[in-house]
């Protein structure tokens, strides 16, 4: 279903050029690329990653935050490391590397008729607000919508324009947003996102979970989940390690016999209880 | 039968070498390894199909420890893939032995299968004749049998067989081996030879339920006493012929620059080291336990054989007497709980 990187060089980038750079919090941005002739040089399904590469730094695998159709790849890239410090530091017109698309994507046919609750952590939301806006691109297609989102202060919150003005907006959709310290002028909920969506309780009957932020969040929330009653197969999570080629040959970023790059990075808890605890 | 007899081994080398690169087990500076049989030093260095595995393996032909992949210009803003470096030139190993042929085999379900052929690996393998060098007299550290690996029948394209003073039986068994085979044939005698006989294993080592017993000592305290030895200096992972993780580096001068792969090592933190600081596998227990278990159970689990080959070359190299062919017997004694 996921598309799939068909290149005959499957290492070598293509080259894009960033069309439009996005402040999204102190320390992420969004980038939006595209090839200088216009269009993408790839389609990217929900979920899936490419590796982006400033070419005399180096390469490094995001996920795919949302692709308009023919017009641009957008990600959505903390500061953290080499490669984002010089990502940062780039202005509209640079051309970047891409490669991709990688890894199996989010399973958006199989959620299809029921209610998606979708739970994300800081940088976390990057990867879910693909599926999300997936979901709400084909509105008719998924039942209620729920999203309990969390970071450490207001100013960390990804997306603000879309959790608070546009998502809430569309019909069946509730949005919950917490921060973990209370700060002067947030009137909204304080706390862990794990805490947070117990607080919420939402009803596990037909429902599909999904998941993602830094780990140990997503650790906490999958022992929530399984508090109020989930099963293993109603819980989705996309996970992520180091990587260098994207295509299940470099060796690291396996967890037992997956690599995450090919084999995920989506994983039902199902899945992630078949592997070794080495994430 | 087709024999090469010992005294036009060295007009085969000459010959095969007029139109390919042609690798053959040499000793070099205290050392042996596979090196152009072309560009050898004749007073220094032996041809070595006498000697069972060199140092060295062949895998650096293949999968070279560094290689450019491809060109990058930047600008300022503007940025270019100039070139990119798949080698097809055509390459001849000849001598490997059958642990070294059946880690090319590992090499090429990795590089080639699974939804994604590596270009720069498949250029050089499409372009690569292996001649395998059975092996009837196992050393003290060769366990090949013992992973699966039949040693008088290394999974090449041609195979001699070493009978004596009287030459090689030269076995093509490809279409690849054939068409070479075709090309030297006035060097070749048709002879009947007798292969000699395989001795018995000085090591032996009896893999069979030990991917299945692994898949249930992930948690065994087991792994905190093999591995208290390790040093993590990777050398293990250097040596080994079917080791084929690696990195991707950029050389850069002013405007331009290059992208390289280059060997890395499972053994190092920085392996697996994120941007953001948190490692799955920090400390060497668990390095070491990622290690043994993806040539033992992952590898078996993904692919239906394991990732080590038998040539004990990892018991040789390491400097505080880790050794794979205990680790196998002391998991297949370890007590695990049902």
């Amino acid at each position: 279903m996921s598309d799939k990187c068909s290149c005959e060089q499957p290492l070598v980038p293509t080259v894009v050029e960033v069309v439009d750079i996005k402040d999204e919090t102190p320390d992420v941005k969004s980038f939006y690329c595209r090839l200088s002739e216009g269009g993408v040089p790839f389609n990217v399904a929900p979920g899936q990653c490419a590796m982006v590469s400033y070419l005399p730094v180096g390469e490094g695998m995001f996920s795919c935050t949302w692709q308009e159709e023919q017009e641009y790849l957008q990600f959505a890239i903390k500061k953290v490391g080499l490669l984002t410090d010089e990502l940062h530091a780039i202005e509209v017109g640079q051309k970047l590397g891409v490669r991709g698309p990688y890894g199996n994507g989010f399973p958006v046919e199989e959620c299809k008729g029921k209610d998606m609750l979708f739970i994300a952590g800081g940088i976390g939301l990057a990867p879910l607000r693909s599926f999300i806006k997936y979901c709400f691109k084909h509105r008719e297609d998924y039942g209620k919508i729920t999203i309990v989102y969390g970071s450490r202060s207001y100013a960390d919150l990804c997306f603000k324009e879309e959790l608070f003005n546009e998502w809430p907006a569309i019909k069946d959709t509730q949005v919950y947003v917490t921060i973990d310290n209370p700060e002067e002028g947030w009137d909204g909920h304080v706390g862990f996102v794990p805490a947070y969506v117990e607080e919420i309780n939402p009803n596990p009957q037909g429902l599909i979970a999904v998941t993602c932020g830094p780990p140990i969040m997503i650790k906490f929330v999958l022992q929530s989940l399984e508090k109020m009653g989930y099963t293993d197969d109603q819980v989705i999570t996309t996970l992520e390690m180091r990587m260098k080629c994207g295509i299940g040959k470099c060796g690291r970023c396996n967890i037992g016999s997956e690599y995450i790059c090919l084999d995920g990075p989506v994983f039902t808890l199902a899945q992630l209880k078949q592997l070794p605890q080495e994430w | 039968m087709k024999i090469l007899s010992k005294d036009k081994l060295e007009s085969v080398l000459d010959k095969l070498s007029e139109s390919a690169e042609v690798f053959v087990p040499l000793s070099r500076a205290n050392s042996s390894g596979f090196y152009s049989w072309k560009n050898r030093n004749p007073e220094k260095e032996r041809l070595m199909l006498d000697a069972l595995n060199v140092y060295l393996s062949p895998k650096n032909v293949g999968f070279p420890q560094n290689e450019k992949m491809y060109s990058i210009i930047q600008s300022g803003p503007n940025a270019e893939i100039k070139e990119t470096f798949e080698d097809s030139s055509p390459r001849i190993i000849f001598g490997l032995r059958a642990c070294d042929a059946r880690a090319i085999r590992c090499m090429d379900d990795v590089f080639l299968t699974r939804g994604y052929e590596d270009s720069f690996y498949k250029a050089r393998r499409d372009n690569t004749v292996l001649i395998g060098n059975a092996c009837y007299e196992p050393g003290p550290n060769c366990f090949c049998q013992g992973m699966g690996v039949d040693p008088v029948e290394p999974e090449v394209d041609i195979i001699i067989r070493d009978t004596g003073a009287q030459g090689y039986i030269w076995e093509a068994k490809t279409p690849k081996g054939e068409e070479l085979t075709e090309g030297i044939s006035s060097l070749l005698q048709e002879k009947e030879l007798k292969a000699p006989e395989l001795k018995a294993f000085p090591t032996q080592v009896d893999y069979s339920g030990v991917a299945e017993k692994l898949k249930g000592m992930f948690e065994h305290p087991i792994w905190e006493g093999l591995s208290s030895a390790c040093q993590n200096c990777g050398i293990c992972t250097y040596v080994c012929p079917s080791c084929h993780c690696f990195d991707i580096q950029v050389k850069t001068w002013g405007e331009e620059g290059y992208r390289f792969r280059c060997w890395d090592s499972c053994m190092y933190t920085e392996y697996t080291t994120e941007a953001g600081g948190g490692n799955p596998r920090s400390t060497t227990k668990e390095r070491f336990r990622n290690r043994f278990l993806h040539k033992l159970e992952f590898f078996t689990e993904r692919y239906g054989y394991p990732l080590c080959t038998g040539c004990g070359r990892c018991i040789v190299a390491c400097p505080t007497g880790i050794n794979i062919v205990n680790i196998i017997n002391e998991v297949k004694e370890a007590s695990v709980d049902v």
